[in-house]
């Protein structure tokens, strides 16, 4: 009998966790789900990050409201193993009064926003660490109403006032404020910014988000699931697809079911054209923002003619519709795909000219270099995710450490850097748009025929399904679960932007001066929308 | 971009006749003008896409995907600076505000201060479906729904999210309105 890495991995964790409950999961054996009293978290947790061969990476923190099912709350904390598909949960049972648990973030720093969102929706206190608000603003009746928990009415009118956001106020001679926003210079999204300076030099910064907040994980619960998938598309508009794919793997996996490797094909092009969107968009931006608009323009054109195949292919600029679960909703030409290919190809000429550009001014190279440093132990604290994560020196992409849609079936080049500013993050991206251009062709050409929809089977009630996708900004996780209705019972959204912002705090406080902030800020070209939800 | 023409019909008969061929024409190449006639209609057209316009983009919590259409427009494709349309930063300086997303909790104070902060006349788009009518959105204890609730529309741009040639027709709507006004 051949042992694959998994079973030999995941024995490796039962004898290592051994003092932990383990619960059976029945769906998916590389799930592998303990129950872990919460004075012991801190323990499990060191336990799997401790081994040297095992390489631990922090997925998500979920908070559940099972009260009116076992009378408890409930904490999922998923990490998974990389280069291996198994994933880890740790459940943690609270009790309905008073529920608390000792702070993680005190030895597992990446989770510091997911216990203050925990706190803010759910009334879950994480003991020993401050906990501010982060997702409803200080107007809000915080420790009077928790929106996440199942007995607050979701169209409850809560007063809105104006009460002002704290910051670290300017505390010494010649200091000064600068506030920035909601409402920005230019198109974007809203979010408040405070910079403290003295002179030009950036001292103290901080972010107030969240103002886009809608509240859409409320609003799914007690949906259908493809009720679910039309709100997962219009979580974010730029990682459309892969929002929406995440969500269909999310319940593929309760469902165990085989997609037809036409679908997972398909599904891999239109993934990888998003991130070709993306990073373009990206670069179009680092370029404006350098004050650099001979690129800026060029790139913006680029990104536009990919638009525009994406419609041809989709017809939807941002691929809505397409994906259903189980499969896709409806078959693409392969006339299509050869149109999309030969259309790659002269493109990969005009991006050179762009790379060239971009890479040999000197003017922008000079705004780039140095600027929104952010070093490797730094990022490895905050959990930074995708191109911004490789451009610290951190070698991951659940493309290749995490098996889904059709990634395994071919080579892709995987590249790092290790300056950590805005260059690095900006070649990085030059970089992965070679890659992509490279490697959606090869896909056309394994492009296999068949059925591109698989008919769901009966999905069990209270099982957790995960979906994981590398979007062109990150990791992005998306953890379900459905109650025995069929219906919704709990969606969590981790969106790679949740991540990358304590990363943009962090890179803008060091050693940068105010025009510089913008740079910064575009070098990670972070959304709001599905950070905010 | 052919409909653009659409918008520069006038009560002069002769520039009508001129204008209609080209706007139900497959091929703009194929339509044949007289010389002597290019320079009354040249005036025309200019006269329609006469009066700057200068927006202020509001996303009161939208998915972004608007915001990418609006971007778009900047870039050398569409390029809508060369119809007098451009992006400011100030409402002070704005004539046409621009919503998308339904209105948040978060966004209702800030909003009004930007509307407020608009001169007389102005006009406020609603752009896309979120903005237009909540689209997916239902009301929460965040979400407070479409935008006219709140604010005076004059011009609603439905679309998940609109085309940038959507957004573009709208915005020369626009200049109808604000000669009129």
């Amino acid at each position: 009998m051949n042992l694959t890495n998994e079973d030999l991995t995941s024995a490796r964790l039962m004898s290592l966790l051994k003092d932990y409950r383990s619960e059976a999961n029945t769906i998916n054996p590389n799930h592998l789900i303990f129950l872990i009293e919460k004075e012991s978290l801190q323990n499990a947790i060191e336990t799997l990050y401790k081994e040297n061969d095992i390489k631990t990476l922090f997925l998500t923190m979920v908070a559940t409201d099972e009260r009116q099912l076992n009378g408890k709350y409930k904490l999922h904390l998923i990490f998974l193993i990389l280069n291996t598909d198994i994933l880890v949960t740790f459940k943690i049972n609270l009790d309905q009064t008073k529920p608390s648990y000792p702070a993680i973030s005190k030895f597992l720093p990446a989770v510091e926003w997911f216990e203050r969102e925990i706190h803010d929706m759910f009334g879950i206190v994480a003991e020993g660490i401050d906990l501010p608000p982060l997702v409803l603003h200080r107007d809000f009746p915080h420790g009077k109403y928790f929106p996440m928990r199942k007995d607050f009415e979701i169209n409850k009118e809560v007063t809105i006032s104006e009460v002002p956001h704290q910051f670290t106020q300017p505390h010494a001679e010649g200091m000064h404020q600068v506030a920035v926003g909601p409402i920005h210079a230019g198109i974007i999204e809203p979010g408040h910014l405070r910079f403290c300076t003295i002179g030009e030099q950036i001292l103290e910064f901080d972010a107030q988000l969240f103002y886009t907040h809608k509240g859409i994980e409320k609003i799914v619960e007690d949906k259908t699931i493809e009720e679910g998938l039309v709100l997962a598309e219009h979580t974010c508009g730029m990682c459309s697809y892969s929002h929406s794919t995440a969500y269909c793997q999310a319940i593929e996996s309760i469902g165990q079911i085989n997609i037809p490797k036409r679908a997972l094909y398909i599904r891999t092009i239109c993934l990888e054209l998003e991130r070709l969107s993306n990073h373009l968009s990206d670069l179009s931006a680092i370029c404006s923002a350098g004050g650099f608009a001979i690129a800026s323009m060029p790139a913006a054109k680029f990104r536009e003619k990919i638009m525009q195949l994406i419609f041809k292919l989709a017809e939807h600029r941002f691929f809505r519709g397409l994906n259903a679960i189980g499969g896709l909703s409806k078959d693409i030409n392969d006339g299509d795909f050869e149109f999309l290919k030969k259309n790659l190809h002269a493109l990969k000429k005009e991006f050179h000219s762009l790379e060239e550009m971009i890479i040999g001014s000197d003017t922008l190279l000079d705004r780039l270099e140095t600027t929104g440093e952010l070093n490797f132990t730094q990022a490895k604290n905050i959990g930074l995710v995708g191109p911004a994560a490789r451009a610290s020196g951190i070698d991951i992409d659940l493309r290749r450490d995490f098996r889904y849609a059709a990634y395994q079936d071919f080579i892709l080049q995987f590249h790092i850097e290790t300056e950590g500013d805005a260059l690095a993050r900006t070649k990085i991206r030059i970089k992965e748009l070679y890659e992509t251009l490279n490697f959606i062709p090869k896909i056309i050409d394994q492009l296999p025929s068949g059925r591109v929809k698989e008919e769901m089977p009966e999905l069990l009630p209270f099982q957790p399904g995960i979906g994981i996708i590398e979007s062109a900004k990150g990791s992005l996780i998306h953890w379900l679960m459905l109650d025995n209705k069929k219906k919704i019972f709990r969606w969590h959204v981790r969106s790679a932007s949740y991540m990358n912002w304590r990363g943009v705090v962090q890179a803008t406080k060091g050693n940068n001066i105010v025009p510089d902030a913008p740079l910064v800020n575009k070098s990670f070209n972070l959304c709001y929308a599905c950070v905010d939800r | 971009m052919l409909n653009i023409l659409k918008y520069c019909s006038t009560k002069n008969k002769e520039v009508n006749d001129l204008l209609l061929p080209m706007i139900n024409a497959s091929n703009i190449e194929d339509v044949k003008i007289e010389l002597s006639k290019i320079e009354l209609l040249d005036k025309n057209v200019r006269k329609a896409l006469s009066r700057s316009i200068l927006i202020r983009h509001l996303d009161t919590g939208s998915c972004n995907a608007e915001e990418a259409e609006l971007l778009a427009l900047s870039n050398p494709i569409y390029d809508v600076t060369r119809f007098g349309i451009d992006f400011t930063a100030s409402p002070r300086h704005a004539d046409v505000l621009t919503v998308s997303g339904p209105v948040t909790r978060h966004l209702k104070i800030a909003m009004e201060k930007t509307y407020n902060a608009m001169p007389s006349p102005k006009i406020v788009i609603a752009l896309g479906d979120g903005a237009c009518n909540g689209s997916i959105y239902e009301n929460t204890y965040a979400c407070l729904g479409k935008i006219d609730n709140f604010l005076p529309v004059n011009i609603y741009i439905p679309g998940n999210p609109p085309t940038p040639i959507q957004i573009l027709k709208g915005l020369l709507l626009c200049k109808y309105l604000l000669n009129k006004k």
